[in-house]
Protein backbone atom coordinates (compact mmCIF):
# COMPACT_ATOMS: atom_id res chain seq x y z
CA UNK A 1 0.00 0.00 0.00
CA UNK A 2 2.75 2.36 0.95
CA UNK A 3 4.72 1.57 -2.19
CA UNK A 4 1.66 2.18 -4.35
CA UNK A 5 1.14 5.54 -2.64
CA UNK A 6 4.78 6.47 -3.17
CA UNK A 7 4.62 5.45 -6.82
CA UNK A 8 1.46 7.51 -7.27
CA UNK A 9 3.06 10.60 -5.74
CA UNK A 10 6.12 10.10 -7.94
CA UNK A 11 3.99 9.74 -11.06
CA UNK A 12 2.06 12.93 -10.26
CA UNK A 13 5.33 14.81 -9.67
CA UNK A 14 6.81 13.44 -12.89
CA UNK A 15 3.77 14.48 -14.93
CA UNK A 16 3.79 17.97 -13.38
CA UNK A 17 7.52 18.30 -14.07
CA UNK A 18 7.10 17.16 -17.67
CA UNK A 19 4.23 19.59 -18.24
CA UNK A 20 6.20 22.45 -16.68
CA UNK A 21 9.33 21.55 -18.63
CA UNK A 22 7.73 21.06 -22.02
CA UNK A 23 4.54 23.10 -21.98
CA UNK A 24 5.73 26.49 -20.76
CA UNK A 25 7.60 28.86 -23.05
CA UNK A 26 11.09 30.10 -22.26
CA UNK A 27 12.81 33.34 -23.09
CA UNK A 28 10.00 35.87 -22.71
CA UNK A 29 10.50 37.79 -19.44
CA UNK A 30 8.05 40.52 -18.47
CA UNK A 31 10.48 43.36 -17.71
CA UNK A 32 13.54 43.70 -19.97
CA UNK A 33 14.84 47.25 -19.48
CA UNK A 34 18.02 46.32 -17.61
CA UNK A 35 18.67 43.36 -19.93
CA UNK A 36 18.38 45.54 -23.01
CA UNK A 37 20.72 48.18 -21.56
CA UNK A 38 23.35 45.60 -20.64
CA UNK A 39 23.12 43.83 -23.99
CA UNK A 40 23.46 47.10 -25.91
CA UNK A 41 26.18 48.86 -23.89
CA UNK A 42 27.94 46.04 -22.06
CA UNK A 43 30.63 45.39 -24.63
CA UNK A 44 31.87 48.98 -24.85
CA UNK A 45 31.53 49.72 -21.12
CA UNK A 46 33.19 46.61 -19.70
CA UNK A 47 35.47 45.73 -22.62
CA UNK A 48 34.74 42.01 -22.54
CA UNK A 49 33.15 40.05 -25.33
CA UNK A 50 31.42 37.61 -22.99
CA UNK A 51 28.51 39.64 -21.67
CA UNK A 52 27.91 37.26 -18.77
CA UNK A 53 31.46 37.76 -17.55
CA UNK A 54 31.10 41.51 -18.01
CA UNK A 55 27.95 41.57 -15.88
CA UNK A 56 29.35 39.28 -13.19
CA UNK A 57 32.72 40.98 -12.79
CA UNK A 58 32.02 44.59 -13.70
CA UNK A 59 28.38 45.60 -13.29
CA UNK A 60 27.76 43.24 -10.38
CA UNK A 61 31.22 43.15 -8.83
CA UNK A 62 29.91 43.42 -5.30
CA UNK A 63 27.94 40.20 -5.73
CA UNK A 64 31.06 38.38 -6.81
CA UNK A 65 32.95 39.80 -3.83
CA UNK A 66 30.20 38.50 -1.55
CA UNK A 67 30.36 35.11 -3.25
CA UNK A 68 34.11 34.92 -2.68
CA UNK A 69 33.56 35.86 0.96
CA UNK A 70 30.91 33.15 1.32
CA UNK A 71 33.32 30.58 -0.12
CA UNK A 72 36.05 31.71 2.28
CA UNK A 73 33.64 31.38 5.21
CA UNK A 74 32.60 27.89 4.04
CA UNK A 75 36.22 26.76 4.00
CA UNK A 76 36.81 28.31 7.43
CA UNK A 77 33.78 26.50 8.88
CA UNK A 78 34.69 23.17 7.29
CA UNK A 79 38.24 23.45 8.60
CA UNK A 80 36.87 24.23 12.04
CA UNK A 81 34.47 21.25 12.03
CA UNK A 82 36.84 18.68 10.53
CA UNK A 83 39.96 19.54 12.50
CA UNK A 84 41.81 16.76 14.26
CA UNK A 85 41.13 16.82 17.95
CA UNK A 86 43.43 14.02 19.07
CA UNK A 87 46.82 15.49 18.34
CA UNK A 88 48.06 18.53 20.16
CA UNK A 89 50.46 19.73 17.51
CA UNK A 90 47.84 19.64 14.77
CA UNK A 91 45.11 21.37 16.70
CA UNK A 92 45.28 24.64 14.79
CA UNK A 93 46.25 23.07 11.51
CA UNK A 94 43.28 24.20 9.45
CA UNK A 95 42.77 27.66 10.86
CA UNK B 1 11.56 18.66 -33.89
CA UNK B 2 14.88 17.09 -33.00
CA UNK B 3 15.20 19.63 -30.19
CA UNK B 4 11.87 18.57 -28.72
CA UNK B 5 12.95 14.93 -28.89
CA UNK B 6 16.19 15.76 -27.02
CA UNK B 7 14.16 17.69 -24.43
CA UNK B 8 11.79 14.79 -23.84
CA UNK B 9 14.70 12.33 -23.61
CA UNK B 10 16.64 14.48 -21.14
CA UNK B 11 13.67 15.30 -18.90
CA UNK B 12 12.60 11.66 -18.83
CA UNK B 13 16.15 10.68 -17.91
CA UNK B 14 16.15 13.31 -15.16
CA UNK B 15 12.95 11.93 -13.65
CA UNK B 16 14.20 8.33 -13.90
CA UNK B 17 17.59 9.13 -12.32
CA UNK B 18 15.90 11.13 -9.53
CA UNK B 19 13.66 8.14 -8.78
CA UNK B 20 16.76 5.92 -8.79
CA UNK B 21 18.38 8.16 -6.17
CA UNK B 22 15.29 7.68 -4.01
CA UNK B 23 14.89 3.92 -4.47
CA UNK B 24 18.54 2.83 -4.19
CA UNK B 25 19.41 0.92 -1.02
CA UNK B 26 23.17 1.06 -1.47
CA UNK B 27 24.46 4.52 -0.64
CA UNK B 28 27.33 4.45 -3.14
CA UNK B 29 24.84 3.56 -5.88
CA UNK B 30 22.63 6.45 -4.81
CA UNK B 31 25.59 8.84 -4.95
CA UNK B 32 26.50 7.65 -8.46
CA UNK B 33 22.86 8.02 -9.52
CA UNK B 34 22.95 11.57 -8.18
CA UNK B 35 26.05 12.17 -10.31
CA UNK B 36 24.17 10.91 -13.36
CA UNK B 37 21.29 13.23 -12.44
CA UNK B 38 23.67 16.19 -12.30
CA UNK B 39 25.22 15.25 -15.64
CA UNK B 40 21.81 15.03 -17.31
CA UNK B 41 20.86 18.36 -15.72
CA UNK B 42 23.99 19.98 -17.15
CA UNK B 43 23.10 18.60 -20.60
CA UNK B 44 19.62 20.08 -20.19
CA UNK B 45 21.15 23.47 -19.34
CA UNK B 46 23.31 23.19 -22.45
CA UNK B 47 20.26 22.47 -24.59
CA UNK B 48 18.51 25.49 -23.03
CA UNK B 49 21.48 27.67 -24.21
CA UNK B 50 23.05 28.39 -20.82
CA UNK B 51 26.61 27.06 -21.20
CA UNK B 52 27.88 28.95 -18.13
CA UNK B 53 25.44 27.19 -15.84
CA UNK B 54 26.12 23.91 -17.65
CA UNK B 55 29.86 24.12 -16.93
CA UNK B 56 29.21 25.07 -13.29
CA UNK B 57 26.74 22.22 -12.87
CA UNK B 58 29.06 19.67 -14.51
CA UNK B 59 32.01 20.80 -12.38
CA UNK B 60 30.36 21.19 -9.01
CA UNK B 61 27.30 18.94 -9.22
CA UNK B 62 28.71 15.99 -11.10
CA UNK B 63 32.32 16.26 -9.93
CA UNK B 64 32.75 17.75 -6.49
CA UNK B 65 29.43 16.77 -4.89
CA UNK B 66 29.76 13.14 -5.94
CA UNK B 67 33.31 13.05 -4.58
CA UNK B 68 32.18 14.63 -1.29
CA UNK B 69 29.36 12.06 -1.01
CA UNK B 70 31.73 9.17 -1.74
CA UNK B 71 34.22 10.43 0.85
CA UNK B 72 31.47 10.90 3.45
CA UNK B 73 30.03 7.43 2.78
CA UNK B 74 33.48 5.88 3.08
CA UNK B 75 34.00 7.65 6.38
CA UNK B 76 30.78 6.31 7.93
CA UNK B 77 28.90 3.01 8.06
CA UNK B 78 27.79 1.51 4.79
CA UNK B 79 24.24 0.61 5.77
CA UNK B 80 21.41 2.41 4.06
CA UNK B 81 17.69 2.50 4.68
CA UNK B 82 15.84 3.74 7.74
CA UNK B 83 17.48 4.45 11.05
CA UNK B 84 15.11 2.08 12.90
CA UNK B 85 16.28 -1.21 11.39
CA UNK C 1 41.36 3.94 1.38
CA UNK C 2 43.13 2.85 -1.75
CA UNK C 3 41.37 2.38 -5.05
CA UNK C 4 42.16 -0.31 -7.58
CA UNK C 5 44.83 -0.07 -10.24
CA UNK C 6 42.27 0.69 -12.94
CA UNK C 7 41.01 3.80 -11.16
CA UNK C 8 44.57 5.04 -10.62
CA UNK C 9 45.48 4.59 -14.29
CA UNK C 10 42.30 6.34 -15.37
CA UNK C 11 42.99 9.23 -13.01
CA UNK C 12 46.56 9.50 -14.30
CA UNK C 13 45.37 9.70 -17.89
CA UNK C 14 42.44 12.04 -17.29
CA UNK C 15 44.02 14.55 -14.93
CA UNK C 16 46.19 16.60 -17.38
CA UNK C 17 43.28 17.07 -19.77
CA UNK C 18 40.96 18.25 -16.98
CA UNK C 19 43.66 20.66 -15.76
CA UNK C 20 44.22 22.12 -19.23
CA UNK C 21 40.46 22.48 -19.78
CA UNK C 22 40.08 24.27 -16.44
CA UNK C 23 42.90 26.71 -17.14
CA UNK C 24 41.43 27.34 -20.60
CA UNK C 25 38.06 28.20 -19.07
CA UNK C 26 39.68 30.54 -16.52
CA UNK C 27 41.92 32.41 -18.97
CA UNK C 28 39.31 32.70 -21.73
CA UNK C 29 36.63 33.79 -19.27
CA UNK C 30 36.03 37.14 -20.97
CA UNK C 31 35.72 35.64 -24.46
CA UNK C 32 33.93 32.31 -24.21
CA UNK C 33 31.37 30.76 -21.85
CA UNK C 34 32.79 30.06 -18.45
CA UNK C 35 34.70 32.22 -16.04
CA UNK C 36 36.66 32.10 -12.84
CA UNK C 37 34.17 30.17 -10.75
CA UNK C 38 33.49 27.46 -13.31
CA UNK C 39 37.15 27.06 -14.26
CA UNK C 40 38.23 26.90 -10.63
CA UNK C 41 35.62 24.23 -9.99
CA UNK C 42 36.91 22.19 -12.94
CA UNK C 43 40.52 22.44 -11.71
CA UNK C 44 39.36 21.46 -8.22
CA UNK C 45 37.63 18.46 -9.80
CA UNK C 46 41.03 17.31 -11.12
CA UNK C 47 42.54 17.62 -7.65
CA UNK C 48 39.59 15.77 -6.13
CA UNK C 49 39.96 13.00 -8.71
CA UNK C 50 43.57 12.60 -7.62
CA UNK C 51 42.55 12.54 -3.96
CA UNK C 52 39.83 9.93 -4.51
CA UNK C 53 42.06 7.67 -6.61
CA UNK C 54 45.07 7.82 -4.29
CA UNK C 55 45.16 7.88 -0.53
CA UNK C 56 45.43 11.09 1.44
CA UNK C 57 49.03 10.52 2.51
CA UNK C 58 50.27 10.04 -1.05
CA UNK C 59 48.57 13.23 -2.20
CA UNK C 60 49.62 15.31 0.78
CA UNK C 61 53.31 14.66 0.12
CA UNK C 62 53.19 16.36 -3.27
CA UNK C 63 50.29 18.78 -2.72
CA UNK C 64 50.69 20.41 0.62
CA UNK C 65 47.91 22.15 2.48
CA UNK C 66 49.88 25.38 2.61
CA UNK C 67 49.85 25.68 -1.18
CA UNK C 68 46.06 25.60 -1.27
CA UNK C 69 45.77 27.94 1.71
CA UNK C 70 48.16 30.43 0.14
CA UNK C 71 46.41 30.22 -3.23
CA UNK C 72 43.05 31.03 -1.65
CA UNK C 73 44.50 33.97 0.27
CA UNK C 74 46.34 35.19 -2.82
CA UNK C 75 43.17 35.00 -4.91
CA UNK C 76 41.12 37.01 -2.41
CA UNK C 77 43.87 39.61 -1.99
CA UNK C 78 44.27 39.97 -5.76
CA UNK C 79 40.50 40.34 -6.15
CA UNK C 80 40.09 43.03 -3.50
CA UNK C 81 43.35 44.76 -4.47
CA UNK C 82 42.33 45.01 -8.11
CA UNK C 83 38.96 46.40 -7.11
CA UNK C 84 40.49 48.86 -4.63
CA UNK C 85 43.17 50.14 -7.00
CA UNK C 86 40.47 51.70 -9.14
CA UNK C 87 40.04 54.30 -6.39
CA UNK C 88 43.55 55.63 -7.01
CA UNK C 89 42.75 56.06 -10.71
CA UNK C 90 39.79 58.26 -9.88
CA UNK C 91 37.16 55.66 -10.67
CA UNK C 92 34.56 53.98 -8.48
CA UNK C 93 35.08 50.70 -6.63
CA UNK C 94 35.31 47.91 -9.26
CA UNK C 95 35.91 50.53 -11.93
CA UNK C 96 37.63 49.25 -15.05
CA UNK C 97 40.98 51.04 -14.62
CA UNK C 98 43.08 48.84 -16.93
CA UNK C 99 40.92 49.50 -19.96
CA UNK C 100 42.77 51.51 -22.67
CA UNK C 101 45.90 51.96 -20.51
CA UNK C 102 49.11 49.95 -20.45
CA UNK C 103 50.20 46.90 -22.42
CA UNK C 104 48.39 44.09 -20.61
CA UNK C 105 44.68 43.34 -21.17
CA UNK C 106 44.15 46.87 -22.47
CA UNK C 107 43.64 46.61 -26.21
CA UNK C 108 40.40 48.37 -27.15
CA UNK C 109 37.80 45.75 -27.87
CA UNK C 110 36.29 45.51 -31.33
CA UNK C 111 32.57 46.22 -31.08
CA UNK C 112 29.98 43.97 -32.54
CA UNK C 113 30.40 40.30 -33.32
CA UNK C 114 34.12 39.49 -33.47
CA UNK C 115 36.25 36.38 -32.94
CA UNK C 116 37.85 37.91 -29.86
CA UNK C 117 41.31 38.95 -28.74
CA UNK C 118 42.79 37.53 -25.57
CA UNK C 119 44.52 40.82 -24.73
CA UNK C 120 41.31 42.79 -24.13
CA UNK C 121 38.96 43.16 -21.26
CA UNK C 122 40.52 45.45 -18.66
CA UNK C 123 40.07 44.13 -15.15
CA UNK C 124 37.74 41.32 -16.19
CA UNK C 125 40.50 38.75 -17.00
CA UNK C 126 42.40 39.75 -13.86
CA UNK C 127 39.34 39.20 -11.69
CA UNK C 128 38.66 35.94 -13.54
CA UNK C 129 42.12 34.65 -12.71
CA UNK C 130 41.80 35.84 -9.10
CA UNK C 131 38.46 34.10 -8.60
CA UNK C 132 39.81 30.98 -10.32
CA UNK C 133 42.77 30.77 -7.95
CA UNK C 134 40.49 31.39 -4.98
CA UNK C 135 37.89 28.77 -5.92
CA UNK C 136 40.63 26.23 -6.67
CA UNK C 137 42.16 26.73 -3.23
CA UNK C 138 38.80 26.73 -1.46
CA UNK C 139 37.46 23.54 -3.01
CA UNK C 140 40.74 21.67 -2.62
CA UNK C 141 41.00 22.76 1.00
CA UNK C 142 37.40 21.65 1.64
CA UNK C 143 38.04 18.14 0.34
CA UNK C 144 41.42 17.96 2.09
CA UNK C 145 39.82 18.99 5.39
CA UNK C 146 37.16 16.29 5.00
CA UNK C 147 39.74 13.61 4.17
CA UNK C 148 41.99 14.68 7.05
CA UNK C 149 39.09 14.72 9.51
CA UNK C 150 38.02 11.26 8.37
CA UNK C 151 41.49 9.84 8.71
CA UNK C 152 41.77 11.13 12.25
CA UNK C 153 39.02 8.79 13.47
CA UNK C 154 41.24 5.81 14.13
CA UNK C 155 42.03 5.23 10.41
CA UNK C 156 39.31 2.60 9.83
CA UNK C 157 40.08 2.01 6.17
Amino acid sequence: MKNILQAGILAVCAVAFLVAGLGLSFGTPAYTDMDDYMLLHGQEETGSNNIVSGVVFDYRGFDTLGEATVLFTVVLGAGLVFRRLGKKEDEYEYE
Amino acid sequence: MIELAIHILLVTGLVISACMVWYMDDLISAAIAFGAFSFLLSLEFLVLQAPDVAIAEAGIGAGLTTAIFVIAIRGTDKKGGDASD
Amino acid sequence: MSMSNLVRSGANILMPFILVFGFYIVVHGHLSPGGGFQGGAVIATAIVLLMVAYSCDEVCTSLSKNILKNSETLGLLLFIGTALFALTAGLAFFGNWILDTGPLFATPVAFGINPGNLNTGGIVPVLNIAVGIEVLGAMGLLILAMLGGMKGDGDAE
